[in-house]
């Protein structure tokens, strides 16, 4: 006999206990925050690395640094820079004691006289390498502009070697963009920022994850909670065991919903626009299709019952944190399984390794659901994925009540696998 | 005890864990109205024969009924508990967690929001209704504990070792609480491995040992049936040489003395003037079985018994 009323008392109390409290509210807000500060920051660090950098360029070819100093020049002209970062370049000519000048040069920007100095040796036109000697090579922004000052420098020197007239070296030395199209079944052709939606796919499987791990640990505390303190055989007097874990799951899951409502609602209102500074927003409006939301609730619920059952058999096998500590990482592995995994699946979504990993029942909430917002995948696929973790949900709730109903009333000593497997059995 | 009289009833129930017989064949009839000792040393089968009872533990064999009604869920709802292990949740404030036990109990919301807050006023605690419960003290919560097993006003109500941890003044107030629940026609069934506290308490008790019923009745009838009349005699003598005395039914050798039951028919006159023909006495007097003694030589006698 199941009652929804009872069910429903437990989980009014689940619920209620835990949205009071302060630390929802906290780590709801914290969260979002962190995300933002992850997604911003390094970005933001590093619009705000410009400055003034002082370039020595040693190459016998004066009109070679003109050039590379014009293109330097040309790529400061860009919207996106707004005179962040401004690069002086002086033109050195090489001495007669090469190696004394050399050591001059290292010395002057040892003494930040200098921000680096790029070596463009006279058969630079025929692919010798240019060398570029500075304390810091990681300064990846600054080197990339050089690089491509460089680059478009010595292809023009090159053109005009060949006798390329003067007024058709910017149309030959033009780039080429490349622009990823995705084709879609029912779209057809979708054109996105590639980075953007790679970032969303990431950040929804990550909080997925997170939010899966997080609540069944919740549900695995409060149980424990429930037999340390002896509350439980006070309230199974009344309701069998599996309201009371029935009500339990659904109530902290209702917690975790509701934090996901409220950071949709903050998404909307504060993350949005920054979303759109950042340039990210274009894809993401596309990208965020109600299908996959719709999608994205439905897998973390599919994926929080799967866990916190397991993690509720485990709250009440055992006696206390510690205790359960070994089970509980033999959860989270199953969890993090799938998280490592993530890139193959990014990298070929249909490829069968890729189909066969993200139908694992226990894979599916995150593999299947990052498949999803790469490439659809197939309705027979999603079919197949969604009967696959309702039969093992079926199954798990059954172990899962199993186990529950004897351990709840056990104190004491902790348990054997043995001893819970016949537990199990003798349901 | 006929079907009819007996409030709550168990006949032939029986549990097995394993290879242990937890419970054996077990019948009981605790009477309306009446406070039920159920007693019995440690392991005996008191709290699996109660969370059976609670149909915590559901029995292997055998019935059990509430006013000749079979025992379900809907009409465990008449029965207030009070478990051996028992606790609350820390952090949930006073008021919020009796309302919530009254709603787990059966009442409904508004109901046991209000009956919560006229025990917190019962037990003096409606200024601490909106603190956490980990603020009380142990003595408080302790309060809280039996109200949240109480608050749906139970026709029939099981406390299992609920003296256990109380301090003398708690003691004394459960029982009062006891008393009062009596007066007003509660059925009580509680358990103990304290006998001094069944004897001032209960007016029907049964003796559990492992797992069977091994004395049933009303405190005077099991005194009058079991405690056979009995002499305590203080001499030198061995108990071998006491127990072939004529009209000597058994002897039980206790650190002074001995305890030396006569056998039905004799008159202790008989007896003692057998005793003083052969054996050197200090001291002859009439004894008065307590029901500590009732209970040892019942379970002594159990084990015999049955080996």
């Amino acid at each position: 006999m199941f009652r929804l009323d009872k069910v429903r008392t437990v989980m009014r109390r689940e619920y209620l206990s835990r949205v009071r409290t302060r630390a929802f509210w906290i780590s709801t807000l914290l969260v979002p925050a962190a995300m933002i500060a992850f997604a911003v920051l390094p970005s933001l660090i590093m619009s705000r690395q410009g400055g003034t950098f002082t370039v020595a360029l040693l190459t016998p070819d004066e009109a070679l640094a003109a050039e590379v100093k014009t293109e330097l020049a040309r790529r400061s002209e860009g919207p996106a820079d707004a005179g962040l970062m401004n690069i002086r370049v002086e033109w050195i000519a090489p001495a007669l004691d090469s190696e004394r000048q050399r050591a001059e040069l290292r010395s002057r920007v040892l003494a930040k006289e200098l921000t680096g100095v790029l070596v463009l040796p006279a058969g630079v036109l025929d692919g010798e390498p240019v060398e570029y000697l500075s304390t810091n090579v990681t300064a990846f922004r600054l080197i990339g502009r050089l690089d491509g000052a460089v680059e478009r420098a010595v292809l023009r020197a090159r053109l005009r070697l060949s006798a390329v007239p003067e007024e058709r070296l910017d149309q030959l030395t033009r780039t080429v963009k490349l622009e990823p199209v995705r084709v879609t079944q029912e779209a057809g052709e979708s054109r996105e920022a590639v980075g953007s939606s790679l970032i969303l796919s990431y950040v929804l499987t990550f909080l997925i994850y997170v939010t899966v791990m997080i609540y069944g640990f919740y549900v695995m505390r409060g149980v424990l909670e429930e037999k340390s303190s002896r509350i439980v055989e006070v309230i199974v007097a009344n309701l069998s065991p599996t309201e009371l874990m029935a009500g339990k799951i659904v109530g902290v899951g209702a917690v975790g919903l509701t934090q996901y409502l409220i950071w949709a609602v903050l998404a909307m209102n504060l993350a949005a626009p920054g979303l759109f500074s950042l340039g990210l927003a274009e894809g993401a409006s596309r990208f965020l299709s109600p299908t996959l939301m719709v999608f994205f609730v439905l897998f973390f619920v599919f994926g929080y019952f799967l866990f916190a059952t397991l993690y509720a058999a485990v709250g009440a096998a055992f006696n206390s944190e510690e205790e359960a500590q070994q089970m509980q990482t033999v959860l989270s592995m199953f969890l993090t399984i799938p998280f490592a995994l993530m890139f193959v699946i990014l990298n070929d979504p249909d490829a069968p390794l890729s189909v066969v990993l993200s139908l694992v029942p226990f894979f599916s909430p995150m593999l299947f659901f990052l498949r999803m917002t790469v490439a659809f995948p197939p309705t027979w696929q999603i079919v197949l994925c969604f009967a696959l973790m309702s039969l093992s949900l079926l199954a798990m709730v059954r172990v899962s009540a199993a186990i529950y109903r004897v351990g709840i009333l056990m104190y004491g000593k902790k348990p054997t696998l043995k001893e819970i497997a016949r537990w199990v059995g003798s349901s | 005890m006929s079907q009819s009289s007996a409030h709550l009833e168990l006949a032939h129930v029986s549990k097995r864990y394993g290879s242990l017989l937890a419970v054996d064949d077990l019948c009981l009839a605790v009477p309306r109205g009446a406070v039920y000792g159920l007693l019995g040393p440690n392991g005996a089968g008191k709290t699996t024969t109660i969370r059976m009872v609670m149909r915590i533990t559901l029995p292997d064999a055998g019935s059990i009924t509430l006013n000749g009604a079979f025992l379900d869920d809907r009409l465990r709802e008449r029965i207030g508990y009070l478990p051996e292990e028992r606790g609350l949740y820390r952090k949930m404030k006073v008021l919020d967690h009796l309302a919530f036990l009254g709603e787990v109990r059966g009442l409904p919301r508004g109901q046991a929001r209000a009956s919560a807050k006229a025990w917190l006023e019962r037990l003096g605690l409606e200024e601490k209704a909106s603190r956490a419960v980990e603020e009380l003290s142990k003595g408080m919560q302790q309060k809280v504990q039996f109200a949240g097993a109480v608050i749906h006003a139970p026709e029939l109500v099981i406390l299992d070792e609920p003296f256990t941890g109380l301090d003398p003044i708690a003691t004394r107030q459960l029982k009062d609480e006891i008393a009062a629940m009596a007066a007003k026609g509660v059925t009580v069934v509680f358990s103990t491995h304290v006998l001094p506290q069944a004897e001032e308490l209960c007016d029907v008790l049964c003796l559990v040992n492992r797992g069977r019923a091994i004395l049933h009745g009303s405190l005077a009838e099991v005194r009058a049936r079991f405690a056979q009349p009995a002499l305590r005699v203080e001499t030198p003598a061995s108990e071998a040489e006491l127990r072939v005395i004529a009209g000597v039914a058994a002897v039980r050798r206790r650190e002074r003395d001995y305890l030396v039951e006569m056998a039905t028919g004799v008159t202790a006159p008989q007896v003692i003037r057998a005793l003083a023909e052969h054996l050197p006495l200090l001291a002859v007097e009439r004894h008065e079985a307590t029901l500590e003694e009732i209970f040892l030589y019942a379970v002594e006698n159990d084990h015999v018994s049955t080996r």
